[in-house]
């Protein structure tokens, strides 16, 4: 399977953070999920893949290029969060503004894209909500043929109904294998319903790159008290976390634990708990 | 290159009919109490204030950030602002040169070579203070920028004296104010260009976040 984007040892240094060595793919016809707290990386990582600010160290290649020229922009649809254009222009003369920008720019797919998200074509941006908005931003990244969306916390702050309309139109994007998606979210349940791949992103460093079934359908969590955590071969542990009234302790493997500790509480992991664990735990 | 001057002419449009009908008002104006083409020494600059609005625009709807994204270069992002910092120089001076024309023809009082002085020194301060204010709109924060900006003109205004006073030098102005006028029109020009070259190289390297 060839890779859409192939991140290397991207490294990027500021004065109060460092972003370290960071490594993943985004294979060809997948959605990757890249989460963190926030502050983690994600969003330097998309700004370094976008040229927005320059690395260090490290190799970024996207569509087998390693040069991010105007023909690999055409077919990469980048959406940020909040606002992305200026308020003062209509979904209309937006149209006008990137069919001058975007050599591949499809007016046909950019209106029909506009009814089916029910987008006034003559309001200001300004009157848009930013659900509206947040679904313009994706109208105009799914208009230029683009082959890799990469968007940056775009569902955060939106309700839950505007954020399942935009997850399904992530899906019907990645039906086509030649397209791919990375999406950046601290919402991890969006993450679930979609994604293929999940990149966990902690201080600067990448935790993991895992598919996203592994890590629903292996991880788990032994719930036990100070006894039967004292009981445990240490090599089972990824990481602990002591709460008031028991221990939780991530395992990679909840079925083969299950059957090791028969007496011990083995349940599912959500990613959301995988990533509190990894952040507030302990090894 | 052309939908990016094409989204700060949206931007700036009613700024810049304001401007227009403003300069044009008082060109009429000002033709009782002074000569009108002398108003050819504001209109540039007066004119040019619109860049400055799109640039703010650009920096509060995360566009400067967005269209990196976009298949423009650096360089083109910048060189648009520059040209649309040129465009509206010259509509200042189309904008005044009707009430101008208008006046002309009515009592014939304004000549071809106070036409040409003025424009000449508007067009100069123009340029001077946009070589000024346009790269640091890009490396300061909007506020910073717009103090700068006005700053910009009045720094014009000196670099345009400094420079009248080393042409006479050479040339003594009194006697052929014109041409020492033009001389520091073509000194503009070179700045403002090496401005651009100086914008483009800076940001360049410059981080967007």
């Amino acid at each position: 399977m060839n890779n859409a984007l192939t991140i290397s040892g991207l490294t990027k240094t500021y004065k109060d953070f460092v972003l370290d060595s960071v490594s993943f793919d985004v294979p060809e016809g997948s959605i990757v999920g890249l989460i963190g707290e926030n502050g983690a990386g994600k969003s330097t990582t998309i700004n370094a893949v976008m040229g927005l600010i320059k690395k260090d160290a490290g190799h970024i290649s996207i569509m087998g290029k390693e040069e991010l020229d105007n023909d690999t922009k055409e077919q990469i649809g980048v959406v940020f969060d909040g606002s992305n254009y200026p308020e003062i222009l209509s979904p209309k003369r937006l149209n006008r503004v990137m069919k001058n920008i975007y050599h591949s720019w499809d007016e046909h797919t950019y209106r029909s894209l506009l009814k089916q998200f029910s987008l006034p074509a003559d309001k200001q941006i300004s009157q848009f909500s930013k659900g509206m908005k947040m679904k313009l931003a994706i109208t105009v990244a799914l208009s230029h043929n683009s082959k890799l969306l990469i968007l940056d916390e775009a569902t955060s702050g939106l309700d839950p109904v505007i954020r399942d309309d935009i997850l399904d139109m992530l899906l019907d994007f990645v039906q086509d294998e030649d397209h791919s998606i990375l999406v950046s979210s601290h919402i991890t349940s969006d993450l679930e319903k979609i994604a293929d791949y999940i990149v966990f992103i902690h201080e600067g460093k990448v935790v993991f790159f895992k598919p996203k079934d592994e890590l629903t359908e292996q991880y788990g969590i032994i719930k036990c008290g100070a006894a039967q955590f004292d009981a445990l071969d240490k090599s089972d542990i990824i990481v602990y976390r002591k709460m008031d009234y028991e221990w939780q302790i991530l395992v990679s493997d909840r079925e083969k634990m299950q059957k090791k500790y028969p007496k011990a509480m083995v349940v599912p992991a959500t990613i959301d708990e995988i990533m509190l664990l990894y952040v507030k735990g302990e090894r | 290159m052309k939908g990016l001057l094409l989204k700060d002419l949206y931007i700036a449009k009613s700024n810049i009919l304001v401007t227009i009908v403003c300069l044009i008002v008082l060109g009429f104006g000002l033709s009782f109490l002074l000569e009108a083409s002398a108003l050819l020494v504001l209109a540039p600059p007066c004119a040019t204030t619109a860049v400055f609005i799109s640039i703010t625009s650009d920096a509060n709807s995360k566009w400067s950030k967005n269209v990196i994204t976009m298949p423009v270069s650096r360089s083109q992002i910048i060189g648009e602002k520059f040209i649309l910092y040129i465009i509206l120089s010259v509509l200042g001076i189309i904008a005044t040169l009707i009430p101008c024309g208008v006046l002309a023809i009515i009592d014939g009082g304004i000549s071809l070579s106070s036409l040409c002085l003025y424009g000449s020194i508007g067009i100069s301060a123009s340029l001077l203070a946009g070589s000024i204010s346009l790269p640091c709109a890009y490396f300061f924060d909007p506020d910073k920028s717009q103090i700068v900006f006005i700053m910009s003109f009045l720094a014009a205004t000196g670099i345009i004296t400094a420079l009248v006073l080393l042409v006479n030098l050479i040339i003594p102005v009194k006697d052929s104010i014109l041409m020492s006028f033009n001389i520091v029109l073509i000194i503009a020009v070179i700045i403002f260009f090496v401005s651009h070259k100086i914008a483009v190289i800076a940001y360049q390297q410059k981080d967007i976040t």
